[in-house]
């Protein structure tokens, strides 16, 4: 039985409509199911051969999206998908990203409904972002790539749609960040002097995952005169020191995204991303006197009583708790930038593995094919 | 002009199992349960209607409780706590 077939049976699965874009549009838009943006129709038919690229249970949840708690099972997230411009190939990813969302410690619920400006940053690593036409050189984090564009935006379609994070009363940003549109990048895994990042965290290099972290839009670092690493870590440092983040007052996972040029800088004088982090956690910090009188009494004094009831105004303020806690990565292509992403704070990285159904590590997207 | 059948893409509502609260408020008063979501100034506010709790109705009891985090659900024996000790329960959030 088709999939048409199949949903015709269950009440309130399909909605008809004019066969146009613009009446399609429309109604996504009358029925909030958007981002704003023009979709590709999820007709059956497309969510048919998007599914394609899925060995689950069709009509098992994945997850459940707060704050609605919307059952995200493969067919709700395949006509995001559809909608969102993927192929289906990219549906594997998708369904990868969402999973890893899941991870209680990224805190689904609270990076939804915040006021924050956060959204999932999905790092890919491994062959299947490869595969799947990521990009991870020039202008990684920008616009032009349709499996960057397209797989951010189908996570952000269910995150709406299925979890109902919608502006106002399930998503309570109060500006937000452009980056909910999409920001999903791949490791330049060829540029980088270091291991990847799903290696350094015990995975095999020929497998693939994503990363998932609840981010502010990305902060860059120009540095086009440092010959050296101490100069390239001076400069992300002076980034990093913003009174505006919330990561000097929550424990978080903010990410250091290195372009290659900088990051072979960095690693010719022979620091290792643990160098890295040891001297950013001591030097990445800033006086108490830089927050505001009343931050410091209110926000300092009292809730991080603890730590600051009696410090004085030179104390130094760290943007991250453990050197282990910085994220880093190489991503990019020439030029000498690099980009630093504080984190919503109350939230921890989290990182799945892409595995088939039975559990086994997957080789390539093509293991998700329907027979 | 021709129809399609699109796939919707949201999710409804699960339906939750309707519970009816059986309260049985004693001649002592009601035991109010407060529930603080940590955010700033939400002490403040909750303190402000317990105190107009009180003026309106009796009180038997006041239970207290305070999330780890406010971006976090409570946890399982705050909840378990409300539910032993408390007829109804006032969660606030301020800033």
């Amino acid at each position: 039985m088709s999939l048409l077939e199949t949903l015709k049976q269950k009440p309130g699965a399909l909605v008809a409509c004019d066969d146009d874009p613009e009446a399609v549009f429309e109604l996504m838009c009358s029925k909030g199911w958007s981002d704003g943006l023009p979709v590709i129709p999820p007709t059956a038919e497309r969510v048919e051969r998007m599914l394609a690229y899925c060995d689950r249970d069709l009509d098992k949840p994945v997850l459940n999206i707060p704050p609605r708690f919307g059952a995200a099972t493969p067919v709700r997230i395949a006509a995001n998908a559809v909608m969102a411009g993927c192929k289906p190939e990219h549906f594997p990813l998708v369904l990868l990203a969402l999973e890893a969302l899941a991870d209680e410690q990224y805190n689904l619920y609270g990076t939804q409904a915040t006021t924050h400006p956060c959204t999932p940053m999905l790092v890919f690593n491994g062959p299947a972002a490869r595969e799947a036409g990521l990009n991870a050189g020039q202008n990684v984090m920008g616009n032009y790539f349709r499996a960057n564009a397209v797989i951010g935006r189908a996570v952000r379609l269910a995150l709406v749609n299925i979890g109902a994070a919608i502006p106002g009363t399930g998503d309570m940003a109060t500006t937000g960040t452009p980056a909910k549109f999409t920001f999903c990048v791949a490791e330049n895994e060829e540029q980088s002097p270091w291991d990847p990042l799903h290696v350094e965290l015990g995975f095999p290099l020929e497998s693939s995952a994503v990363t998932v972290i609840a981010a502010e839009g990305p902060h860059n670092v120009n540095d086009h005169e440092s010959l050296n690493a101490e100069g390239i870590l001076t400069m992300v440092a002076g980034t990093m020191t913003i009174t505006g983040s919330n990561n000097p007052y929550y424990p978080g996972q903010p990410l250091l995204a290195f372009g290659p040029e900088h990051a072979a800088t960095v690693a010719n004088d022979g620091m290792s991303k643990a160098d890295v982090r040891q001297w950013l956690f001591e030097h990445a910090t800033m006086p108490l006197s830089r927050f505001s009188k009343d931050t410091i009494e209110r926000r300092f004094r009292r809730k991080l009583a603890a730590q600051y009831a009696d410090a004085p105004l030179d104390a130094p303020v760290r943007m991250f708790a453990k050197p282990e806690d910085l994220v880093i990565i190489v991503t990019g292509g020439a030029g000498k930038h690099s980009q630093y992403v504080p984190t919503f704070g109350n939230t921890r990285a989290a990182t799945r593995v892409l595995k088939r159904a039975d559990g086994t590590l997957a080789k390539s997207l093509n293991d998700f094919k329907r027979s | 002009m021709g129809q399609v059948f699109l796939v919707v893409p949201d999710a409804p509502i699960e339906q939750a199992v309707q519970l009816n609260a059986n309260r049985t408020i004693g001649e002592s008063g009601i035991r109010l349960g407060i529930l603080d979501n940590t955010k700033g100034n939400a002490d403040h506010l909750l303190n402000m209607i317990i105190e107009g709790v009180k003026k309106e109705f009796k009180v038997d009891s006041v239970v207290m409780t305070r999330k780890a985090a406010s971006s976090r659900p409570a946890a399982e024996d705050i909840l378990d706590k409300l539910a032993k000790e408390a007829d109804l329960v006032v969660s606030a959030m301020a800033d």
